[in-house]
């Protein structure tokens, strides 16, 4: 039976926020015409509607709302030092698109942003120029999914495959596409090309079905690795983050038997492997939006401005599912993370 | 509780009526009708943006709206071209400043939606703007004001088109008769409103009394410091938002002996036990 409650709430994307000034960028109209009912309401600068105060995350992702805006200013990040570089010595992210479909409790982007609309910025061309004028200096690992889903929103802006095909003309660039999604559209029609590694992030189902709201099935997710790896696509692994639960190894383990299963592990790019942590700030922020999740509650070990498990919990988890995947992966193609 | 601003009882008598809303005497600064049954409340602001943000900062201030409450701004305005219709605003826009405020549009709804201008005057047809602007004078006051209570996804602005810029024209008895013409469709929104807010997803993680009782008591039985206190609630509420069962634990240790402790070093022992068990 349908909730009550739903009923209540306007479809996703009934409106449509859009800056003055991409009104008519080309992405812009093109993404328009995926929704002709909408509501399209003009704004000076996104931060006008992103940057309210007292937003709600809870409520806004029942019915998030599309912001059409122009990225200025800074188009090339850092990694973080909470992120996994995989050993890369350049190692940055893009934000093309801020927020994302799927509703993960845990995920940092509640405590990042102050709001759970999404954010696409259409001036991709932009970014694309900032890339090549770092390329030209060093090359490059960037990480363009890392505050959205960007094969989530496949379908709706396209990103992904704008990226593989810039990724493609740059040799010196390797990008990573990560994602909790399972489009099968997509996957069945993706072509190897040896900078753009799809990276999937796994959960045990029993996490999926309590704290990944909206997101495909452990076996879904599985399912399009698998198709990507039989392509020819570099396909990596995230076991990161590892979130805690009673009976986390029986579910880590049930989880591992079934990607042992369906991936031919040989031919993944490589794993990484991490426990949960976060920036203090953005745990606080969380914890005032979502007062009922379990996930983010936790007690958390503080240290040096962030929230991880204990040391002793975080060191068992980590170290049981690096053992399981030594046994399967050669030592140097798992990444732990670390302090 | 839905909290309704109008600026004039012509506007607000239909919610006096249909809600049997009683006159609160008590407060005397703005006239103030309520229900507690019917969860609502309705202030009478006056004309204008500084009557309507007084208004919205008294009342709030004096009831502290919670989380899952909502401010409804209901009122007349004028239409670039329009003579009727009732709208609900997905954009407000402040006419002194060109500020624009945004309220959530996350409810169904059966209306129109439009731009609110808010001037400091009624609008005389004058300096014509975009044909699906609503000029009113209250709604980027009522925001502004009311920003400081709620949440743009708690406040909602439905304005009745009463002229298209001809305001000296409108009599009160016109007012009223506009409100009585939509009053249906307004007070089924304000129903699915109230649903809302009765049906509030919030609060889930209020422990019940007797549980609370039971860990207040362990805390006193651990001799906690105020760090270990706060540890411990800290651990109870993911322990019960996680479904684990705590309360057999603690009374385990109860029927082991291990509690109550002689001291805090044993409190601190026994805690980190506890600890252990449950995680």
């Amino acid at each position: 039976m349908k909730n009550l409650k739903e009923d209540y709430f306007n479809p996703f994307f009934s409106h449509i926020y859009i800056e003055k000034q991409v009104w008519n960028h080309a992405r812009t109209q093109r993404i328009l015409a995926k929704f002709p009912s909408a509501e399209i309401i003009e704004i000076n600068h996104y931060k006008d509607v992103f940057c309210r105060s007292r937003q709600s995350h809870p409520l806004q992702h029942r019915s998030q709302k599309l912001i059409l805006a122009a990225r200025q200013g800074t188009l090339l990040y850092e990694g973080a030092p909470v992120c996994q570089s995989f050993g890369s010595q350049y190692f940055y992210y893009v934000s093309c698109t801020m927020n994302c479909i799927f509703d993960c409790e845990y995920c940092y982007l509640k405590g990042m942003y102050p709001s759970a609309n999404i954010v696409v910025f259409v001036n991709l061309e932009d970014i694309f120029a900032e890339v090549e004028n770092v390329l030209e200096t060093h090359p490059l690992y960037l990480c363009v999914s890392y505050d959205t889903d960007l094969l989530a929103l496949e379908q709706i802006i396209g990103y992904v495959q704008e990226w593989c095909l810039f990724a493609a003309k740059h040799e010196n660039l390797k990008i990573e596409i990560r994602t909790k999604c399972a489009n099968k559209s997509f996957v069945q029609s993706a072509a190897p090309i040896p900078g753009v590694i799809y990276a999937f992030t796994l959960s045990p189902q029993a996490v999926i079905e309590a704290f990944e709201h909206h997101t495909p099935s452990l076996t879904e997710r599985l399912s399009c690795a698998a198709k990507l790896i039989q392509s020819g696509c570099p396909v990596r692994l995230c076991f990161d983050p590892m979130i805690y639960m009673p009976d986390w190894r029986q579910h880590y383990q049930e989880m591992l038997d079934q990607v042992c299963h369906m991936v031919d592990l040989e031919k993944i790019v490589d794993v990484s492997v991490g426990t949960f942590r976060i920036s203090q700030d953005y745990l606080k922020n969380m914890r005032r939006q979502e007062p009922d999740s379990a996930v983010i509650w936790f007690p958390f070990q503080r240290e040096d401005g962030y929230c991880h498990y204990p040391n002793d919990l975080m060191e068992q988890m980590e170290c049981f599912l690096t053992e399981q995947l030594a046994q399967k992966i050669p030592a140097e193609k798992i990444f732990r993370w670390k302090t | 509780m839905i909290y309704i601003f109008t600026a004039l009882h012509c506007e607000a008598h239909i919610f006096i009526k249909q809600y049997k809303l009683i006159k609160n005497q008590e407060h005397t600064w703005f006239q103030e009708f309520y229900n507690e049954t019917a969860g609502i409340r309705l202030v009478i602001a006056g004309v204008g943006e500084i009557a309507a943000a007084a208004a919205v900062s008294s009342i709030c201030s004096l009831y502290r709206p919670a989380r899952d409450d909502l401010l409804l701004n209901v009122g007349i305005c004028a239409h670039a071209t329009k003579n009727d219709g009732i709208f609900l605003g997905s954009k407000i826009i402040e006419s002194a400043t060109g500020k624009p405020f945004y309220p959530d549009m996350l409810y169904r709804h059966n209306f129109c939606e439009g731009t609110i201008v808010t001037g400091m005057l009624p609008w005389n047809g004058e300096n014509p703007a975009p044909s699906q602007e609503l000029y009113d004078m209250e709604a980027a006051a009522v925001y502004q004001a009311g920003i400081h209570f709620f949440g743009p996804h708690q406040m909602l602005f439905l304005k009745i088109v009463s002229d298209n810029g001809t305001a000296k024209e409108v009599s009160r008895e016109r007012v009223a008769h506009l409100m009585e013409q939509y009053q249906n469709c307004i007070f089924d929104y304000i129903g699915r409103l109230a649903a809302i807010t009765q049906t509030s997803c919030f609060h889930k993680n209020e422990l019940h009394q007797a549980q609370e009782k039971l860990v207040e008591t362990f805390c006193t039985d651990l001799h906690c410091s105020k760090a270990m206190r706060d540890s411990m609630q800290q651990s109870i509420r993911y322990l019960a938002l996680s479904g684990i069962d705590y309360v057999s634990v603690i009374r385990k240790m109860y029927d082991q002996k291990l509690l109550p402790c002689k001291d805090k070093r044993e409190g601190k022992l026994r805690f980190e036990e506890f600890k252990r068990r449950l995680f």
